[in-house]
């Protein structure tokens, strides 16, 4: 090959190299970046006066004398909609039978997508279920269903070659000559005096507990959750972890046994996540009931049987990377063995293996596999600390699953998956985060 | 000093106060370096736990239904009474999706780590790791409710254009480079100077061509494609792929940088570029421990439970034709998840037992991945050392 063609393929290499950490870097950014804007719009969002009816309602919480101002001025631009719904019934008893047959099943969209907007109707009944009691609480939440009520969503299936295409038709057209054609263009140009809506900080999400399954409310249980499966797993793994690493760096010696005892570790570190939800329920659920059925306990082992070679190989790291001078010093002055490994060694190391303990906790808290069959419920309160050996919790990991495939509304409550998700993500990282920070300030101080 | 002469035999007798204190330290000792190996010793007694557990859990599945049909038939009804539980698809697409994966994440991993450990400089390279680092630590759950939230309704809505702009961003600077090489290798043997530049520039506008109006052709293939739905093979690959790179970027870069200077230096003073050092020389040298970094990689794809529960449809059957990825399809982990919660009440049946032996598959294979990426490390150091 000639010279100009090898420095071109030379140049191209360290692009692809370049290339591929870029893509890594922009996908971190992909995964993040809506994760972090729409998880956000948990707490900080546009809420309606229905949004405040609900916290004053459920959690007792805000001034009851502006909001029944509030609901008052609001009032008077709902009853002017409530007289055109009572008009236009009126009307449709009035029609002949083949338009009212019409028309009732046109009217008959309409009035439920007005609940949804609005919150009931003062002719319904008191509904069973919270999540009707009120309208939409958020503004954006708000104007795709005014867009709802305003339009009827069609399929074109016309062209079979192609996937069937959604169009939207106005529904005031299909009203066109009766009374309820002005409800449309009312409730468009009225819906910011209905709803008045007002930039809102909702701390409550992260300390408040869900409300008729996390369609109002917040995600204190599975917060709380989290924090007592991670925790309860580091507590059995990181005296076990750093023991093992003791024994592993100071006393093992070489041998068959020595390498069968590291093979079983990176075994254990090589075991699918699924595959230790499975023993914890054969295991410590089935064969030694630690629990009548799931349990914070019993979840919180299999984690910790999890996390353990991760915990292993970083003590065993850091211990490795105290300087061999601090040991010589320390047996040099006649301590024994062991006394070197508790007053010097250990103590040295220690920033190591917090780091590691760190990256650890946070595994724990982020894994959802080894829990679905221990620990985790999709719906519940916040257990007391008391009851971690005999319930089972809602965690954020589980329930972000829970929310995001199995709930009955999924698509509603995007907002709350997404703050729980940001709020798992968030843990997490900064768990991470400080470990390299610490990692980085040992770096520094070893390197004198 | 006076204790300078002292030898270390001397030196702990020295110390020791009495015969009773020095019997009692040695008994202390030895109880507290059994209490250590009891402990080290655990995480054995666990794995083999693991395994019995499992095993006793899975055997009565085998037993009553025999092996022909988890392995070869693909009814899957689990439900039905009597139940049917053929697993071949459910392991294809398992196969597939870990499969799919790698092919994404084993060139940019492999290429990320030499960049890492040969190509940039330090003060960038500390920039880099944690951002490895991160992607490390996003929670699975997490990257499972971005692939069925932000990636399938994306794949299923612009999947077309999509698969389009990926084939050119990908596809096309591999193939230019290929158009410079073969044309250049091609006229390498012409000896008059003139004529091999004519030639050159012939072979090159040729073959520029036809790779342009090759990459048009399956460009705009691509593009015409419509996409049932999101939550198929390819985009739990994508998203599997993200995760497993950490992994191989991490093990290959230590390969690579088990590969002593002297070697790199020796490849340099013979006049190759980096380029070619790195492939012919680095890569070969470090070959062995890339391979158990893909597996390691691989292991985590084939392991991961919750985005493939999330967002690969859970449809249990082989797509149409084999190959395709725009199909929804199943794996082992996600029917373990996804089935342990109704098969649970009915401990006993072989519905729970099938489970299990879903799991046994996934345990064995892990394991023995693992033996195998361990022995090709250990082989790698001892012939490096060797050299």
């Amino acid at each position: 090959m000639n010279i100009g063609t090898r420095k071109i393929l030379d140049r191209s290499f360290t692009a692809l190299g370049i290339g591929s950490i870029v893509v890594m870097a922009i996908a971190l950014l992909i995964v993040l970046v809506p994760i972090l804007t729409n998880g956000i719009g948990a707490i900080f969002f546009t809420g309606t006066v229905e949004h405040r009816k609900m916290l004053l309602h459920e959690f007792k919480r805000g001034d009851s004398e502006t909001l029944t101002s509030d609901i008052a001025s609001s009032d008077r631009y709902r009853s002017k909609v409530y007289q055109m719904l009572t008009g236009f019934e009126a009307e449709l008893e009035q029609m002949p039978p083949e338009k009212k047959v019409e028309y009732k099943a046109k009217y008959a969209q309409v009035k439920p997508a007005l609940q949804a907007l609005l919150g009931p109707l003062p002719s319904d009944p008191e509904p069973m279920l919270t999540r009707f009691k009120y309208g939409q609480t958020r503004w954006e939440k708000a104007e795709e269903k005014l867009h709802d009520l305003l339009y009827e969503s069609k399929w074109d299936n016309s062209n079979s070659n192609v996937m069937a295409k959604e169009y939207f038709v106005s529904r005031a057209i299909g009203f066109q000559g009766t009374s309820l054609a002005q409800l449309f263009p009312y409730v468009k140009d009225n819906l910011e005096h209905m709803l008045l809506p007002e930039f809102t900080v909702y701390w409550g999400f992260i300390t408040d507990s869900s409300v008729d399954s996390h369609f109002f409310g917040g995600i204190w249980p599975e917060i709380q959750g989290t924090f007592f499966l991670a925790v309860g797993a580091m507590l059995f793994a990181f005296p076990l972890g750093v023991i093992a690493a003791v024994y592993f760096t100071e006393y093992a010696k070489p041998g068959f046994f020595n390498s069968m005892l590291r093979s079983a570790n990176s075994t254990l570190a090589g075991v699918p996540s699924i595959v230790f939800g499975m023993f914890g329920l054969a295991f410590f659920i089935n064969t030694l009931k630690v629990s009548e059925s799931k349990s914070v306990l019993a979840g919180a082992l299999t984690l910790a049987i999890m996390i353990l070679p991760t915990i292993i190989r970083a003590a065993e790291e850091a211990i490795l990377a105290v300087p061999k001078t601090y040991r010589e010093a320390s047996l040099s002055l006649g301590s024994t063995k062991w006394n070197t490994i508790a007053t010097v060694i250990l103590p040295a190391a220690l920033p190591g293996i917090l780091t590691g303990g760190v990256i650890s906790l946070g595994r724990a808290a982020g894994e959802t596999a080894p829990i679905i069959f221990t620990a985790a419920v999709s719906v519940g309160s916040a257990i007391g600390l008391a009851d971690v050996f005999s319930s089972p919790t809602p965690a954020l990991s589980w329930n972000i699953y829970n929310l995001a495939s199995e709930h009955e509304a999924a698509s509603q409550i995007r907002h709350v998956q997404y703050g729980m998700v940001l709020s798992l993500v968030t843990i997490v990282l900064l768990l991470n985060l400080s470990a390299i920070v610490l990692r980085a300030r040992i770096s520094k101080k070893l390197k004198g | 000093m006076a204790d300078e002469s002292i030898g270390a035999g001397q030196r702990t007798t020295a110390f020791v106060i009495s015969a009773r204190k020095r019997a009692i330290q040695k008994v202390s000792k030895k109880v507290g370096e059994g209490m250590l190996l009891g402990v080290a010793s655990f995480v054995a007694i666990v794995v083999l736990f693991i395994f019995y557990f499992v095993a006793r859990d899975a055997v009565p599945f085998f037993q009553l239904r025999g092996f022909t049909e988890f392995f070869t038939s693909s009814n899957w009804y689990p439900a039905d009474q009597p139940g049917q539980f053929g697993a071949l698809a459910i392991i294809y697409g398992s196969v597939m999706v870990t499969f799919g994966s790698a092919l994404i994440a084993v060139p940019m991993g492999v290429a990320a780590a030499i960049c890492l450990s040969d190509i940039l400089p330090f003060s960038v390279r500390q920039y880099a790791k944690p951002v490895i680092e991160m992607l490390a630590a996003i929670p699975s759950v997490a990257f499972g409710f971005f692939a069925l939230v932000v990636l399938a309704p994306l794949l299923q809505n612009n999947g077309g254009p999509m698969l389009m702009w990926a084939w050119w961003i990908l596809v096309s600077p591999f193939l230019l480079l290929g158009v410079l090489v073969v044309s250049d290798l091609l006229t390498n043997h012409v000896k008059d100077p003139q004529h091999r530049k004519q030639l050159h520039m012939l072979f090159l506008v040729v073959f520029a061509l036809i790779a342009i109006f090759l990459l048009y052709k399956v460009g705009t293939l691509l593009y015409g494609i419509q996409i049932l739905t999101g939550t198929n093979a390819l985009n739990v690959s994508i998203i599997l792929s993200f995760m497993a790179l950490p992994t191989i970027v991490s093990v290959s870069e230590d390969a690579l940088q088990s590969v002593g200077r002297d070697i790199r230096e020796g490849s340099y003073a013979l006049g190759a570029t980096r380029a070619e050092t790195i492939v012919k020389t680095i890569l070969p040298a470090a070959s062995s421990g890339i391979l158990a970094a893909v597996i390691l990689g691989i292991m985590r794809a084939l392991g991961e439970t919750m985005v493939v529960w999330m967002a690969s449809g859970n449809s249990s059957h082989i797509p149409e034709p084999w190959f395709n990825y725009l199909e929804a399809i199943r794996t082992l982990t996600a029917t373990i998840a996804g089935d342990m919660g109704e098969a649970d009440q009915v401990t006993g049946s072989a519905r729970y037992h099938v489970l299990f032996a879903m799991g046994l598959l996934l345990l064995v294979i892990s394991f023995i991945s693992n033996l195998v990426s361990e022995r090709i490390v250990v082989r790698q150091r001892k012939i490096l050392s060797g050299q």
